[in-house]
């Protein structure tokens, strides 16, 4: 138990809230929503929820997952080169590819919803849950340290 | 007589889709779906097991027979004129069917024989089931002109009945040798000529004319009674005669389903004559009919001039005909032509459905039927698999067109569902992100340097390796090594170019930076021993690295071809090899995924005084080291075989079965019996029952008993029967291990024999797998007693067996204690001569990793050593 634990139990706390979230919005939520909310209310509630959800994702959830991240792969000693190489590297990469596209895909459902595009938001949101889990899969793929 | 017309579910486009139109969509998605799954395991051979049956029965037992499960239903309901049967049986058949063909392909593939024997019995229940409520239908029904349909659907069922089972039969190991052989012959011929042809043909006599938008041949009905009676005397003298041997018997049989086949196909040429056929499910169709035609005659021929017990080998050529011209043509077909009316959503929406199915069907069916002779006919490699790209090219086609079309299914204006959609974009991102991750040899044993600049090697220190051991590089590549000591003690690099890393500490890291590379460069760990013990490393040049490259494929693949796979990276599906040394064991190196360890826990006794067991000689690719496979001979597929355990006075009766390619013997050296009978070789495919009491107590060997049994032994034919003493008192836990030598190298090559007789094994083995329990330790918790329970099974050496850090104080070692419980001395070594075996009683003081090994060190060094995880009570 080092400080590195610390930081790593932050990240993966991160994490799990980030994808915890959206799966208990997407598992239990939505469905009761739709069941419970006449159409009008769901509309104001769930746009309520997704701007929180946003908010808690651009103020806490991205600087913390950012900063723990770069800090365990600065001691860990990855470099940008060694991100190109098989293994550790290569599945780091991805992941942080992949990463990206999720936030990328967020933030797209973000606008969609905005703009009353409600076929698209739920498209881009089941992508990126979707691909959230994968971020995760990579994660428990990198070999231990 | 009219037009026959099938209606599914078309409705106006104002409607809501029907819900038999829905039901209809999800199940035929399933059909889809298995066809995916076909063309998936025929595109990764080597990467599951059993490839070629699993292709085979993915396609005929996942998307035909469910297909045929679907819709001879719908049909019976359409043409008898009678509702259909209530929705939720047909849902838990459909659904009991699919998870009865998972548990098939499982069993059979990987998992235990039961599961597999139990999903078979499964899909002939649920055929069995289907049957009758088909039965039911035609009883309730009015006499009407398609009755005679439903007779073909039920004879098909009995056919799969009988085949199904025979099927369970085979995955249950029953019969061996020519029995075997004719078992399969008659499993895959009933399934075939009797469940889909049957069903194919009863079919075809509405499904044709319709296709064809024709009117019914005036012949159907008369022809279809007359070819239904022909078929079923056809197939019932065949099954049986197949099975018997009877060749001109079975050639007789299938000879009177020749001519059924040609009576039912009679009115469908009578139709053909009078109209064209003009749409891609027609063409498909009859190309389909075409194929069977090929087929049915092929294996006329085949039959008639093989032998029933080289049958199944012989029918090889008939399986691309049968499966990728017969079955997959009709299915495609058929669904071609009713997917549209099932996607529902009115005229325009079926119209437009058809369009999309059809697409470019011209070419898709004739690269079809190229592929076809391609696959059966003996040509050379390329066009082989020129003949897979042709059969298999419109296949996804068509999957893809038909999940395009099911997805759009559910919404009218053509706009895609945005939650499956969704669902698909991630699993996109997600596989793309894991195909990038996965790419490249991820800590293996070489690494191949691509020509270019600069490259940076991470190169790890641990467990006595240096990982990746080998590195081809181009010359002049300028290479930089990042050498990280992953191990729990102090190593360094040092290379024969001169740069050296400083002395690391567990944990550290050192970057050396290489000049041009010029020539091979060897590098080794300078702390005295590690190299010896195999801590050393290679860069090796471009040109060399080539013939290294091609020698040592050349290696492999003769290896492959034996059964056999020393490469490091078995089973995974890599290119590279890992091992640059054909005789190097690299025991901290992983085990393959999907390898589970030897269960070392012994359970206690079962009651009663007889045991009755059944041991079969297998031949078994098993992993016996980290990442190195062979091919073992075995009792019962493990190494070492079944441990038996009982009392003093129990009878064991042992019925010895010879599944293996040469004669093997038992010998168990806990009875007494005049070795002449008991001991004797048997041929493979023969069976011996072995009897013996067990009147003394210890830990005895039995291993086999064919000469030379020095080679048997190696090779892994032992295993371990404890008798407990009486007495014996009960403790927290209890394991076996049962030490054994390891040879590389296939069980017969050539100078297996002289290494034996040399005494140079490869390294050595607790319960089959060198260093197996130090990737899977035994578990027990500080505080329980724990007794180890050691048989030596040799052949040449014995084992000086210790535990690190707890002295034994109980020895029971060939039949008598020699410190019991409460004694003031304490042991630290059970001793065992090849043959002999014993138990030693410890108790962990507190929780850690305590190693056990063969105190003989070199030995514990090459293979014979675990470990116990003992945690905390």
């Amino acid at each position: 138990m080092t400080w590195w634990s610390v930081i790593r139990f932050l990240h993966v706390l991160g994490a799990a809230l980030w994808v915890g979230g959206q799966l208990a919005v997407s598992l239990i939520l939505l469905p009761l929503a739709r069941r419970l909310l006449d159409a009008e209310r769901r509309a104001a509630v769930l746009s309520a929820v997704g701007r929180r959800f946003g908010l808690f994702t651009v103020t806490a959830f991205l600087p913390l997952q950012l900063v723990t991240g770069v800090a365990m792969a600065a001691h860990k000693g990855v470099t940008w080169t060694s991100l190109a190489q098989p293994g550790y590297g290569r599945i780091l990469a991805a992941k942080l590819l992949l990463f990206c596209a999720v936030m990328l895909t967020a933030g797209l459902h973000g606008w969609a919803s905005g703009t009353g595009r409600p076929a698209a938001a739920r498209a881009l949101a089941t992508a990126a849950l979707v691909g959230s889990l994968g971020v995760v899969l990579l994660a428990t793929a990198l070999p231990g340290t | 007589m009219g037009p026959v017309t099938v209606t599914i579910g078309k409705k106006g486009d104002t409607e809501p889709p029907p819900p038999r139109a829905s039901w209809h969509l999800r199940a035929n998605a399933i059909v889809v779906a298995w066809i995916a799954l076909a063309i998936a395991a025929a595109v990764s051979p080597g990467v599951l097991p059993a490839p070629r049956w699993l292709v085979i029965h993915v396609f005929l037992l996942g998307a035909v027979t469910t297909a045929i499960v679907i819709w001879s239903e719908h049909f019976a309901a359409a043409l008898l004129r009678v509702g259909a049967p209530e929705r939720r049986w047909s849902i838990t058949r459909l659904a009991t069917l699919n998870a009865a063909t998972v548990a098939v392909l499982y069993g059979v593939a990987v998992g235990p024989w039961p599961v597999a024997a139990a999903g078979a019995a499964a899909v002939v229940g649920v055929v069995v089931w289907h049957a009758t409520v088909l039965a039911g239908m035609l009883k309730r029904a009015l006499p009407g002109p398609f009755g005679h349909v439903i007779g073909w659907y039920l004879a098909a069922a009995g056919a799969l009945a009988v085949g199904g089972a025979l099927g369970g039969l085979l995955a249950a190991h029953v019969g061996n040798g020519p029995m075997y052989e004719r078992l399969h012959a008659a499993h895959a011929e009933t399934n075939l000529f009797g469940w889909v042809a049957l069903t194919v043909l009863g079919t075809l006599f509405t499904l044709w004319p319709t296709v064809l938008r024709a009117r019914l041949s005036p012949l159907t009905r008369r022809c279809s009674r007359l070819a239904l009676r022909l078929a079923v005397a056809g197939l019932g003298l065949m099954l049986p005669s197949l099975l018997l041997g009877l060749r001109w018997v079975a050639v007789a049989g299938l000879a009177v389903y020749l001519a059924a086949a040609a009576v039912a196909l009679t009115p469908l040429a009578e139709t053909l004559r009078r109209r064209r056929p003009h749409t891609g499910a027609a063409w498909t169709l009859g190309a389909g009919v075409a194929w069977f035609g090929i087929a049915l005659i092929t294996d006329l021929v085949l039959v008639a001039i093989r032998t029933a017990d080289d049958l199944p080998a012989a029918l090889e050529p008939l399986l691309p005909l049968v499966l990728a011209g017969f079955a997959a043509q009709v299915l495609l077909g058929s669904l071609m032509h009713l997917l549209p009316a099932v996607l529902g959503g009115g005229p325009a929406r079926f119209k437009q459905n058809a369009a999309l199915l059809e697409r470019g069907w011209p070419y898709r069916l004739a690269a079809a039927n190229l592929g076809v002779p391609l696959l059966s006919l003996p040509v050379p490699e390329p066009l082989g698999l020129l003949g897979w790209a042709l059969v298999l090219a419109p296949a996804v086609a068509f999957v893809a067109l038909a999940v395009t079309a099911l997805l759009l299914a559910r919404h009218p204006q053509g706009r895609v569902s945005p939650a499956p959609l969704g669902v698909v974009v991630g699993c996109l991102l997600t596989a793309a992100a894991v195909a990038v991750a996965m790419s490249g040899g991820a800590g293996s044993a070489r690494l191949d340097v691509v020509p270019g600049a600069q490259r940076t090697v991470e190169v790890t220190l641990a467990a006595m390796r240096v990982r990746p051991a080998v590195v081809n590089a181009p010359s002049g590549a300028r290479l930089t090594l990042r050498v990280t000591n992953a191990d729990a003690q102090r190593h360094d690099l040092r290379l024969s170019t001169g740069d050296r890393t400083p002395m690391l500490a567990p944990g550290e890291t050192a970057v050396l930076k290489l000049a041009p590379l010029a020539g091979p460069v060897e590098g080794a760990c300078t702390v005295a021993g590690h190299k010896a013990a195999g801590m050393t490393m290679r860069i090796v040049p471009a040109p060399a690295a080539a013939s290294a490259e091609s020698s040592y494929a050349g290696h492999s693949q003769h290896m492959g071809h034996a059964g056999m796979d020393l490469s490091g990276t078995a089973g995974t599906g890599q290119p590279s090899i890992a091992r640059p040394e054909a005789t190097a064991l690299d025991p901290g190196a992983p085990m393959s995924a999907g390898w589970t360890p030897y269960d070392a826990t012994l359970k206690p006794a079962a009651g009663g005084k007889e045991h009755r067991v059944e041991i079969r000689v297998k031949e078994t690719d098993l992993e016996v080291a980290p990442g190195v496979r062979r091919r073992m001979w075995t009792f019962d597929g493990s190494v070492p075989g079944p441990t038996l355990r009982g009392r003093v006075g129990d009878v064991f009766v042992v019925t010895f079965v010879n599944d293996g390619t040469i004669g093997h013997g038992i010998d168990f050296h806990a009875g007494a019996v005049a070795p002449d009978g008991p001991m004797r070789t048997i041929d493979p495919g023969q069976r011996l029952t072995y009897r013996f009491r067990a009147d003394r107590a210890g830990a005895w060997l039995y291993h086999c008993s064919t000469m030379p049994m020095s080679l048997h032994i190696a090779n892994g034919m032992y295993g371990a029967v404890v008798i407990d003493p009486p007495d014996l008192p009960t403790v927290d836990r209890e394991f076996v291990l049962v030490q054994g030598e390891l040879y590389l190298g296939r069980p017969d090559q050539d100078d297996l024999g002289s290494r034996i007789l040399e005494g140079r094994p490869d390294g050595w083995m607790f319960n089959g797998t060198a260093a197996g329990y130090d990737h899977a330790p035994l578990t027990a918790e500080a505080g329980e007693r724990v007794r180890i329970w050691v048989v030596a099974g040799g052949p040449g050496t014995g084992t000086a067996f210790h535990v690190v850090g707890v002295p034994f104080d109980t020895v029971y070692k060939e039949g008598a204690y020699l410190l019991k419980r409460g004694d003031p001395g304490g042991a630290q070594v059970l001793d065992l001569a090849p043959a002999q075996g014993g138990f030693a009683e410890l108790v962990f003081p507190e929780p850690g990793h305590y190693p056990f090994v063969d105190h003989t060190m070199p030995r514990a060094e090459a293979g014979a050593h675990g470990l116990f995880a003992v945690s905390a009570p």
